[in-house]
């Protein structure tokens, strides 16, 4: 336990040599608590970290992006770890913020490299004839959802994949619920119409 | 909510198809459908998206390259200890910085704050942040081109006036190196000038160095964070360049540098 509470704030030397004030919040209180949350995060991140990579490559579509993602929510969960709240989902905490890195952090950069459309039947490195049905299948699958806008794309896979509530859904995306019901449902209209068309 | 009288919006209905209406919505929309033909058309229609999302996608789970996130995860500090001693540990402050290299962001316009430190700290810590902060660095991170000569000066103009040098790009040019970027973060509270250049055949490579009052020391050698290093002081810094490359050759450029370089 830190006894005193002194505030302090140190200088940081910005790119033309300025120097800013950066506050730094005091973490002077329950430090076993927060060590006992590093160390909840730290193996909720190890436990999720197949599910990050999957929704980091939905966003991303790109296999670099999705290894970079989830590198940074590591980075920030850990960071942040006192701010998880006992009790409440973990997954979708960490859903939340690989979210916010994509959205803050790396969607313009990649939208800016121009980064392209990944078919499925490149991700997908099953092997075994008999998967070959199913492969195809879940490829084509995987490949309608891909075509979705990004918003309606991230919607449909955190509904529908990963199985959250509109709410769950609202707070991962920091969206009104209104919002969920509507990408859902312009998504829905758009895949209903590829089915249609297919069949 | 929907009007009684009209066609349901796609949203109710999806909502209704979805589970997530009000348990007097969904009766409502239920009924709606035995009634209304177009209803029950549009909820068939809207229906035909229920695809098997759970099972298309779980093969990706497959996909994640699982061993290097895992080592990825492994490489994050522990962000503990010291920490309880300042607040705000260097550990912490170098994990954000991992954060802003990983996503491209400008490492300068990130604030850069260390702790405090106690004075046996400040011999070969420094080095060891600075190493796992460059071990969190790969080819991608240095992908592009050496800037022009001109762009080099003023990021050495920058880092000229906060550590009280003279450094020029001949100064600091390393053989078979690509210069990237020199740039100032800041360490201990201290200024930490930080010039990347990308070795072809092994990767990052980084000259930093740092305000220090240990007095005058030749080169010597080290390895840490799985990457070799040749360290050495003047009267007022100590500097240090860290690389994949092997340790003679490190040793060799540390060298060249230390004989144009007045510090």
């Amino acid at each position: 336990m830190v006894t005193s509470s002194q505030p302090w704030s140190d200088y940081a030397l910005g790119s033309e040599g300025t120097v800013r004030r950066a506050t730094v919040p005091r973490q002077a209180i329950a430090r076993e608590a927060n060590i006992a949350s590093h160390s909840t995060v730290r193996s909720g991140l190890r436990e999720n970290l197949q599910r990050l990579w999957r929704y980091g490559f939905v966003l991303s579509r790109a296999r670099d992006a999705a290894d970079d993602l989830v590198q940074q929510t590591c980075v920030r969960a850990l960071e942040r770890a006192d701010q998880f709240v006992e009790g409440t989902r973990l997954d979708r905490w960490l859903l939340t913020i690989l979210h916010s890195i994509w959205l803050n952090e790396v969607r313009s950069r990649r939208v800016r490299l121009g980064q392209g459309l990944v078919p499925a039947e490149d991700i997908l490195v099953h092997d075994g004839q008999h998967e070959m049905e199913m492969r195809l299948a879940a490829a084509d699958v995987m490949n309608r959802v891909n075509a979705l806008p990004e918003a309606q794309r991230a919607a449909v896979f955190l509904a529908y994949v990963e199985g959250m509530s509109y709410r769950e859904v609202a707070e991962v995306l920091d969206i009104p619920i209104g919002t969920v019901m509507s990408r859902l449902a312009a998504a829905r209209a758009k895949l209903a119409a590829d089915t249609d068309g297919g069949e | 909510m929907t009007d009684r009288s009209s066609l349901p919006s796609d949203e109710d209905l999806t909502a209704f198809l979805d589970g997530e209406l009000p348990a007097e919505d969904m009766t409502r929309i239920a009924d709606l459908a035995e009634k209304s033909q177009d209803v029950a058309d549009r909820i068939a229609f809207l229906s035909r998206a229920d695809l098997p999302f759970a099972d298309a996608f779980a093969p990706l789970l497959e996909a994640a390259p699982i061993d290097r996130l895992e080592a990825m995860l492994d490489a994050v500090p522990e962000v503990r200890g010291k920490a309880a001693a300042t607040g705000y540990s260097r550990r912490q402050v170098f994990t954000a910085l991992a954060a802003s290299i990983v996503a491209g962001i400008a490492i300068d316009r990130s604030i850069i704050v260390a702790g405090r430190m106690g004075a046996k700290e400040q011999g070969g810590e420094w080095r060891a942040a600075v190493a796992q902060y460059m071990a969190l660095y790969t080819s991608d991170t240095l992908a592009g081109t050496s800037p022009s000569r001109d762009v080099q000066l003023a990021q050495l103009a920058t880092v000229n006036s906060h550590l009280g040098l003279a450094l020029t790009p001949e100064d600091v040019a390393l053989s078979g190196k690509e210069f990237r970027r020199a740039q100032i973060l800041a360490y201990d509270k201290q200024p930490l000038a930080q010039l990347t250049y990308l070795d072809p055949a092994t990767g990052p490579m980084a000259l930093c160095i740092t305000l220090s009052d240990g007095g005058v020391r030749d080169i010597s050698d080290e390895r840490r964070s799985a990457m070799n290093i040749a360290f050495w002081s003047g009267p007022q810094h100590a500097i240090m360049l860290i690389g994949h490359a092997d340790p003679t050759e490190i040793h060799v450029l540390a060298q060249s540098v230390k004989d144009r370089i007045t510090v």
